[in-house]
């Protein structure tokens, strides 16, 4: 029932959805923030996700290299397997009001870990870019930290034409208007610039909410219309699922799900020993982290746009395994907290 | 160039020109059309060819969106006192353009030796309007007052008389030209109208039903534009108009329930982008190099078109006892000109093979210059009749 023309838009939606995710993410780096989150926060946020990327990465590159496959598409698949989704978990707690301190912490992990995320992505997929053009030299690693420098100085450039043209907007409508220009412009010049749009939009939006007044404004507008795009996106995604890839997928998919959830909760352990957080928060907050969703799906949009060939098994499996986790991540979350005496 | 970057330019170009546009107290619609045309083909080209293929996509959307705000100025409980005003000004307006119009070019035709057929034609394209240069003035200068009222209003219904019009116009062609008049052809401009107005009142009916079901405010949105696009569809689908499907929606939304307000103001809080970037589209496609064609014949439609705007819509708010301001204002008000005109070309173009580009050329020309001149016009009137404060 979809005329061609509507898939051809796709790539259009779904560029435009990973610049909104990335910009809405750049808002956790808020720097008051963060410094206010504390050290066990940080730790406990850094080391989960770490982990499921290290652990996802390296079970991947073993299946890889044993079925001699290419290894590069582990390194992305590791990366996306950091980040949480907030809202699953967040409807839980409040469907339940639950309340204490593992509730509290819980919520803020979920706010920053899909910042660490971003980063092991970015450094993900320029390893993953290096390893398939099969040189790893300095060269080619230098070639990568400019890349990513580029894509920083590109977003944060942006942030701040942005500072300076919101002196001139006047109405709400004038704020939607130049929010959706502007994270089209991120994409759109860092494609053609073949840098990371991942990237540039994160930086994008962490200059935009440290730097920018009243910034919060340009995040409500955004977040009043995306709902339309993520629909649009999913249902074309939909759409346009390889159903033929599934089989292929489903070992990947099941290593993935159960090493991702591995390493969130060693990390959460380690984490929790590091930042000497109770012993509540060690045993029962990784529960709370099993959801996932748009970020991860973001890494895997951005490494099919990369390489179409490997990036449509990388985005078939998130895909398959992000549905998996958010049926069964409201259940963990419950579970955990009720385990912590907080529901 | 990606789409991207092009739609992204459109987006901040397009506020960046209305800010500098407003130093000199030009209204928005104009500065999207001049940035529009800056970025266009023929002078920058930073528009890329799938956002030019999507326009089509888009413009009907925005169109139907237009339509649809328009219908929420139909509230039956407050309309009584001024449907006769509506009826006579809108009526008289849009039969006097066509008849000057016509009248002008018959002498012309004659006098060089041509057909008159197409000056018939013409004439009924002249009876159209476009409502969406109109809202946007509305909106960006809070305008408010009987005139404005009346012109919203208008403006939402001459398309109705403006295709029974047109319809007339291609039979008595066709008669001219072949020696057989068809019936057919009336009758499906008739069709074209009562299908609209029977599909939007459905769709708008079932919606507001259906509506209990949304929750939030980002439910609403989606159920909104879903809607939007649901009745544009099926009206191309079903060769209706989609003016006045989308518009009859609106109406029977407003209507039927004093809380469906809400679709209409969901839509008003994201539909700036779309306008924006619907009137930027519009200015990148007009063509400057078919002024030249379009001749004395050009000139003399939109002389015509113009004094039948204003004398018509003069003669409507007299007869039907409007007040001084707008006997005297309304009829500018209804300059612009765009879309539907272009519609009648275009099937003029199909229907008539050998004037038929010849009237889609003048058509397409005078509208380069309504459009631009037209949201103006607008504003001026507004303005003269104490609707726009005069500092704006």
């Amino acid at each position: 029932m979809i005329p061609v023309r509507i898939m051809d838009a796709s790539e259009f939606l779904s560029n435009f959805v990973l610049g909104i995710i990335a910009f809405a993410l750049g808002a956790n780096f808020r720097l008051e923030g963060l410094k206010a989150a504390g050290k066990p926060v940080i730790w406990i946020s850094l080391l989960e996700g770490a982990f499921a990327w290290i652990i996802v990465t390296l079970v991947m590159i073993i299946y890889h290299s044993l079925n001699n496959l290419p290894i590069h598409p582990a390194f992305v698949l590791g990366a996306a397997a950091a980040a949480t989704a907030p809202a699953a978990t967040v409807m839980v707690i409040r469907e339940y009001r639950a309340n204490g301190p593992v509730t509290e912490m819980l919520l803020k992990v979920v706010a920053i870990d899909d910042a660490w995320c971003l980063i092991f992505s970015a450094l993900a997929i320029t390893t993953a870019n290096a390893l398939r053009l099969g040189v790893f030299n300095s060269v080619v690693l230098l070639e990568a930290m400019l890349e990513i420098c580029a894509a920083v100085i590109l977003g944060a450039a942006l942030g701040f034409t942005l500072k300076f043209l919101s002196r001139f907007i006047m109405t709400a409508e004038e704020v939607l208007v130049v929010i959706i220009g502007f994270v089209l412009l991120a994409v759109g010049l860092s494609t053609t610039l073949r840098l990371s749009p991942l990237l540039t939009n994160i930086a994008f939006g962490l200059v935009v909410a440290n730097f920018v007044k009243n910034s919060e404004l340009f995040f409500e507008k955004l977040r009043s219309i995306d709902m339309v795009f993520f629909l649009g996106f999913f249902v074309l995604v939909g759409a346009n699922l390889e159903i033929q890839l599934l089989p292929r997928v489903g070992i990947i998919g099941v290593l993935y799900i159960i090493f991702r959830v591995l390493g969130k909760f060693i990390g959460v352990k380690l984490g929790s020993y590091i930042s000497k957080a109770s012993s509540d928060i060690s045993k029962y907050l990784a529960w709370g982290l099993v959801p996932q969703a748009g970020v991860a799906l973001g890494v895997a949009l951005s490494a099919k746009a990369l390489y179409p060939k490997y990036g449509e098994v990388i985005f078939t499996t998130i895909t398959a395994t992000t549905v998996i986790y958010e049926l069964v991540g409201p259940i963990f979350a419950k579970y955990g907290l009720k385990k912590a005496g907080e529901i | 160039m990606n789409s991207l970057l092009s739609a992204g330019l459109i987006l901040l170009l397009g506020f960046v020109g209305a800010r500098l546009l407003k130093l000199v107290r030009l209204p928005s619609v104009t500065a999207f059309l001049l940035v529009g045309i800056l970025i266009g083909p023929q002078i920058l080209n930073l528009v890329t060819v799938e956002i030019f293929t999507a326009s089509e996509f888009f413009s009907n959307l925005v169109l139907g969106l237009i339509a649809f705000s328009l219908g929420e100025n139909f509230r039956l409980d407050k309309l009584r006192q001024g449907v006769r005003q509506v009826m006579w000004i809108s009526l008289s307006a849009a039969l006097a353009a066509w008849l000057l119009v016509s009248a002008a070019l018959i002498v012309y035709f004659i006098s060089i030796k041509m057909p008159i057929y197409p000056a018939i034609v013409l004439g009924a394209a002249a009876s159209a309007t476009a409502p969406a240069a109109t809202v946007l003035i509305i909106r960006e200068y809070r305008a408010g007052g009987l005139l404005t009222e009346l012109l919203l209003k208008v403006v939402a219904i001459d398309d109705a008389w403006c295709l029974i019009f047109a319809a007339m116009a291609i039979a008595v062609g066709n008669a001219m030209r072949a020696d057989v008049f068809q019936m057919s052809i009336i009758f499906a401009g008739l069709g074209e109208i009562f299908g609209a107005l029977v599909l939007g009142g459905v769709l708008g009916y079932l919606s507001s039903r259906l509506s209990k079901f949304v929750r939030t405010r980002e439910e609403l949105l989606v159920y909104t534009l879903g809607l939007l696009f649901l009745n544009v569809g099926l009206s191309i689908a079903l060769g209706v108009s989609v003016l006045l499907s989308a518009m009859m929606m609106g109406l029977v939304l407003v209507n039927i329930a004093r809380e469906n307000y809400k679709f209409f103001e969901v839509m008003r809080s994201v539909d700036t982008p779309l306008y924006l970037t619907f009137f930027i589209i519009s200015g990148a496609h007009l063509d400057f190099a078919i002024l030249y064609k379009m001749g004395i014949a050009g000139i003399l439609y939109i002389a015509f078109r113009t004094l039948g705007k204003v004398y018509g819509a003069k003669l409507g708010a007299r007869v039907s006892g409007a007040p001084k301001s707008v006997e005297d204002w309304l009829g500018l008000g209804l300059a612009p000109q765009a879309g539907v005109a272009l519609g009648i070309g275009l099937v003029a173009k199909v229907t008539f093979p050998d004037f038929g580009d010849y009237i889609f050329t003048i058509i397409a020309a005078t509208s380069v210059i309504f459009e631009l001149v037209g949201p103006l016009l607008t504003k001026y009137s507004l303005i003269r009749a104490g609707e726009i404060s005069p500092s704006e």
